[in-house]
């Protein structure tokens, strides 16, 4: 069991057991990234031509993912007693010439994504039953995309999260163009490629600049938080960074490719899109323009807090007009990670680690939104809002779902989503009142869209073409139901969510980022 | 002896058990417990389901009345909290540890009010037992009603603004449940959607409010904060701001103007439901904000003017449209908007005792009189009090008991309602402010004119015929239905008693605002002016309503332009539904055209020049793995030989 406890690499214990001097090296967080790539070229060797074999793949599958969410439970469960900066660290290495290294490690900013991510990857897996069509491709994808999810979340090295970031980017590239429900698949799937590449090539020469300029010349994210680099090259790297990110979260103007992904790509990859991919943008803000660069973030609060309150105002008032549940849901998410960047940009101890909380509540509440969403249209043979109504009484448990976790996306108190925008706003209001009190008004303006959509899709009287839709079958209710119950869970008790270790992860962030 | 050991042992409890707090706890928890029981094991009982919910009611409302008792007998503030959420923020001073605490408190007016909201679900669950009994949905029902009773117990028994929040989004919620009980029906749709999404512009403002409040003291104890406010620490502006925000909340959630359009529609809800909604939680949360928070109101008399204002100008308008509506549920909504405008008008003229006992009191009749419409109108299958009429012989029963509720609420001597305006206009009195005094006078004025329209309406004259419909069918109810009425009714006519006779336990000297003496002047020359207002309607309404002496048709002739405006509410629901379609909703269109043709237009523009005339835009292939891979690995051979350039350049 040592290997669950979370020691530091640098610990003396000095306790009488035996073997106490013995450093078992803790694998877990290479088992959580390379797991799902293993198991993903494994099934490359199943065949796939009858139904049993396709059946067998997804058990596959569904095992490594269940493995890779097991670990990180039990990751969660020994980061509680964790005392160094960063956690399940791991160092080999790997082109030393460069400067870089094999650097694993997780603190309290990434640890609770991490594990928002292996738990939206199983729903993702265990929603995946509608897909038939070339099944092992399918999944190998999908595999490959949890393992570049979670390199980004756990390197502490830039080339290394650099690499990470190329491979969540290219899996949902074939997972859009191929599986996509509609004509358009391709150009979307292209069009997200296109910003995806972007946001690669600025991210690499961000990282260039930075490891150029710094004084040790090292790619080590650790190292590198305490280096003080020339004003000039911090804020062209700032802005590199910033780019990198802004067009991974996205955030106005750049969120059209994503909306239109939204609506193309099968439901447990756009869940797992909506629900942990766009989070990495935002966990990059946080890891790196906040907490490697506040000085710069300080210089452009104005601007960067005009496009937090843009991104958080605009797609919520465009989700009004919009008709198809997909592009809709697509919508309130862009909004809600607004807040991410508004908690991001005040850079107070309060709002990042509201950010944190929102983060996953978000992400739980958009995973069950979508895959709820997926399950209406498949039954109901349509995506037009307009065209539902009086849905409660065919499909009562799907009305209650939805209801639960289109509350939750409204930060309704008892369910995840207060927790996490409450704090937002407390930290933020000191950073920026006004900034705040409009960001007020979106959460009005999402409660306004999700409310009326509520209505439009479940109230009402059912029209005659809807008479024989059926519930959720006890499949989709498995995963929903998961993602709803953490909502409450954390809703409910945030003290399991935000522990001493996510806020003290937090303030190290800040703290060292000052130099 | 083990009885002895036993309760020994209880007492070294969690709570100090046996402590008013312990009560408290036990009133809020047991609905609760309730919803979880239905929820885990009786979803598919109906009978089952409606007894778990009535029973933990009963048990609850026993807990309200021993904190009640205690209370009485040692009134005093007291606490007991736990910590919701807390971590240290690294920074120095008040701002170093940041704590959301949570818990239950007791004193008199947490009392009285978890005895009103106990009381009144209580019985309204009892008449559901019948009422609902053909009905579908009767499990959803209760579970929405517990859920209802919980987040109006947690309103109530709150100790920080952060946990005062919380569950006033929860009875914002529970609201919506209940107001969209008949979903299936359009109208009931609409008016739940409507009653989340204006009480939703309420309860950003409180929330903007509440951090305002953190930002400012560093701390959401309403304890704490207690002595804080006159601290000097924040400027008059300050805290106007602050109580403005607050006030806003309870705008919302009370149905005041400008935020009032949401109350009339959610008469769409099922009698009991409506009951809960009007009678409990619009005075239970509104009013009881207020009076929570009377030391910030307190310390910002610019904001006390505001809510006097609002509160009177909704009080006169409420009671205007409630002359002027023929639909009998929304008639009693009106109603109940213009007495919680008069219980806010009080507390804004000083009032802080009368104004709870207002809100207290009027709990009782308006559920009562709520519970009497419903089985009218489902006796009549119209809401239209033209449409109505001589029901008198039919069902005598519902008639007495509509009539102590008409009464109590109209302030007909000696009902309670006539107590708690007297207590308000004597408090008036004894500070010269005429303008409060004659609002007062005019609103209890025309609710003694409305109510007795109402009463006189349904009750008196012939029954009105219409096609396929039969009155001598028309039945009384019996049993539980009328259990619940009846309880109602025992508590509308008597909650005002001991302030009536001036002796024992009275209201306004038991409900005070902490260490200050108590405000309440009696004076004979209120209660003449009291019960002549409130006679004077009801005389007005008997010779017009009753007698037909003085047919309406004849008087509303005269005046051509005022009674349409009086019966659409001034328009303003019009307008604000006018101002969501057209500049709401058109925003919504703007932003989507730019999304698809502006941005979406130059965002595949500059991918159609980048990528050339091979553009993958325009090349579109067929969904072939193989020329997607050649595409993203051509894609990230371009990004290889990018970062070789640059890390030549860079000379690393």
């Amino acid at each position: 069991m040592n290997a669950l406890i979370a020691v530091p690499l640098q610990s003396t214990t000095t306790t009488s057991q035996p073997f106490a001097n013995v450093e078992i090296p803790t694998l877990l967080l290479s088992g959580i990234v390379w797991v799902p790539t293993i198991v993903a070229l494994a099934l490359l060797l199943f065949p796939d031509r009858t139904d049993a074999h396709r059946a067998r793949l997804r058990s596959v599958a569904l095992t490594a993912v269940g493995l890779v969410a097991a670990l990180g439970v039990l990751m969660w469960y020994g980061f509680r007693d964790q005392g160094a900066t960063f956690a399940y660290e791991e160092k080999r290495n790997w082109m030393q010439a460069l400067g870089t290294s094999y650097h694993l490690g997780v603190d309290g900013v990434s640890m609770p994504v991490l594990l928002l991510s292996t738990i939206l990857f199983l729903t993702a897996v265990l929603a995946s039953y509608r897909v038939r069509d070339r099944v092992k491709e399918y999944f190998f994808f999908l595999l490959l995309l949890e393992t570049g999810v979670n390199g980004v979340l756990s390197s502490l090295d830039y080339l290394l999260f650099f690499l990470f970031w190329g491979m969540q980017l290219v899996p949902a590239f074939f997972l859009i163009g191929t599986w996509g429900g509609g004509p358009r698949r391709l150009q979307v799937a292209w069009k997200y490629l296109a910003f995806g590449l972007v946001s690669s090539g600025l991210l690499l020469l961000a990282i260039l600049v930075t490891a150029a300029r710094a004084p040790s010349h090292t790619f080590d994210i650790p190292t590198l938080h305490d280096a003080h680099l020339p004003v000039a090259v911090a804020t062209l790297a700032f802005f590199l960074f910033l780019g990198a990110f802004a067009l991974q979260l996205p955030v106005f103007p750049l969120h059209t490719g994503f909306v239109d992904a939204q609506s193309e790509a099968p439901a447990p990859v756009a869940a797992v899109l909506a629900g942990v991919v766009t989070k990495l943008g935002a966990y990059g803000l946080i890891r790196v323009n906040l907490g490697e660069f506040q000085d710069v973030l300080h210089k452009f609060r104005v601007p960067l807090l005009a496009l937090a309150l843009l991104t958080i105002i605009w797609p919520a008032v465009a989700a009004l007009r919009q008709d198809d549940l997909r592009r809709l849901i697509g919508y309130v998410v862009v909004s809600r990670l607004g807040f991410l960047v508004l908690a991001t940009v005040s850079a107070q101890p309060v709002a990042v680690n509201g950010g944190v909380v929102l983060m996953v509540a978000d992400g739980l509440s958009a995973g069950a939104l979508i895959y709820l969403a997926a399950s209406l249209i498949e039954r109901t043979n349509t995506r037009s809002v307009r065209a539902m109504g009086g849905l409660a009484s065919r499909m009562p448990r799907g009305a209650v779902l939805w209801i639960f976790a289109a509350l939750a996306s409204i930060g309704l108190p008892g369910l995840a989503g207060f927790v996490g925008q409450f704090l937002v706003f407390l930290g933020a209001y000191s950073a920026d009142r006004k900034a705040t009190t409009i960001a007020l008004l979106g959460v009005l303006l999402t409660a306004g869209v999700l409310v009326w959509t509520i209505q439009r899709l479940f109230f009402g009287p059912l029209p005659e073409s809807l008479g024989s839709v059926r519930d959720l079958g006890s499949l989709e209710l498995s995963y929903t139901i998961t993602l709803v119950s953490l909502i409450f869970l954390i809703g409910i008790v945030p003290g399991f969510m935000l522990l001493d270790n996510v806020n003290f992860g937090v303030l190290t962030l800040l703290t060292r980022g000052t130099g | 002896m083990p009885l002895t050991a036993l309760l020994a042992a209880a007492a070294k409890g969690p709570l100090d058990t046996w402590s008013p707090t312990f009560f408290s706890g036990w009133t809020l928890f047991l609905p609760l417990i309730a919803l979880l029981l239905i929820v885990t094991f009786t979803i598919d009982s109906r009978r089952a389901s409606a007894w778990i919910s009535v029973f933990f009611a009963l048990v609850a409302f026993a807990g309200a009345v021993v904190l009640l008792a205690i209370e009485l007998r040692h009134p005093a503030y007291r606490e007991h909290t736990l910590t919701f959420l807390q971590f240290f923020t690294g920074q120095s001073g008040v701002a170093s540890e940041f704590t959301l605490q949570w818990g239950f408190l007791a004193d008199p007016l947490a009392a009285a009010m978890l005895l009103m909201v106990t009381g009144v679900s209580l019985f309204t669950q009892v008449y559901a037992l019948g009422y609902l009994r053909r009905e579908d949905g009767v499990v959803r029902f209760y579970l929405s009603a517990s859920f209802m009773t919980f987040s109006m117990s947690g309103v109530v028994l709150s100790t920080s603004y952060g946990e005062l929040y919380f569950f006033w989004a929860l009875t914002s919620v529970a609201t919506f449940v209940l107001v969209g009980h008949w979903w299936q029906r359009d109208a009931a749709a609409r008016a739940a959607r409507k009653v989340l999404l204006v009480t939703q512009v309420g309860d950003i403002g409180l929330l903007a409010g509440i951090i305002y409040i953190f930002f400012r003291f560093h701390d959401l104890g309403f304890q704490a904060l207690r002595s804080q406010y006159a601290g000097g620490k924040v400027g008059q502006n300050g805290l106007l701001i602050m109580s403005l925000l607050v006030f806003a909340g309870v705008v919302g959630k009370a149905a005041q103007l400008p935020l009032h359009t949401w109350a009339p529609d959610s008469a769409e809800a099922p009698a009991p439901a409506a009951a809960l909604i009007h009678g409990a939680a619009m005075a239970a949360t509104g009013v009881y904000l207020l009076a929570r928070t009377y030391p910030l109101f307190i310390a910002s008399p610019r904001a006390l003017t505001v809510v006097a204002v609002v509160g009177g100008v909704t009080a006169v308008a409420a009671a205007l449209w409630a002359l002027a509506e023929d639909n009998l549920k929304r008639l009693i909504a009106y109603a109940t908007i213009s007495e919680i405008g008069l219980a806010v008008l009080a507390f804004g003229a000083g009032a802080f005792s009368a104004s709870v006992f207002q809100a207290f009191t009027h709990g009782w009749s308006k559920a009562l009189l709520f519970l009497g419409a419903g089985i009218i109108v489902r006796e009549l299958r119209t809401e239209s009090i033209a449409e109505m009429g001589g029901l008198w012989r039919r069902m005598r029963t519902t008639g007495v008991l509509m009539l102590i509720g008409a009464a109590a609420a109209a302030g007909i001597p000696p009902l309670s309602g006539f107590v708690s305006k007297d207590a308000i206009l004597s408090q008036l009195l004894s500070q010269p402010n005429a303008a409060v005094t004659a609002v007062v006078m005019v609103v209890t004025f025309l609710s003694g004119l409305y109510m007795f329209r109402m009463f006189f309406s349904v009750f008196a004259g012939p029954t009105v015929r219409r096609r396929r419909f039969e009155p001598e069918r028309i039945r009384d109810p019996g049993g539980r239905i009328r259990t619940g009425m009846v309880a109602l009714a025992v508590f509308a006519a008597a909650v005002g008693l001991f302030d009536l006779v001036r002796a024992g336990p009275e209201f306004v000297r038991f409900v005070t605002f902490p260490g200050q003496k108590s405000d309440h002047a009696a004076s004979l020359i209120g209660s003449v002016l009291t019960s002549l207002a409130a006679l004077l309607g009801l005389a007005v309404a008997f010779l017009v309503y009753g007698l037909r002496a003085l047919p309406a048709s004849r008087i509303s002739g005269r005046v051509p332009f005022v009674p349409p405006a009086l019966s659409r509410a001034f328009y303003l629901g019009d307008a604000y539904r006018w101002g969501t379609e057209n500049a709401v909703l058109r925003a919504g269109q703007v932003a989507d055209w730019v999304d698809r043709v502006v941005i979406d237009g130059a965002v595949d523009r500059v991918g159609g020049g980048v990528a050339g005339m091979t553009g993958p835009f325009r090349w579109a292939p067929s969904p072939r793995i193989p020329q997607l891979a050649l595409g993203a690995f051509a894609g990230l051979l371009l990004l290889g030989i990018l970062a070789g350039a640059v890390l030549g350049h860079l000379k690393l």
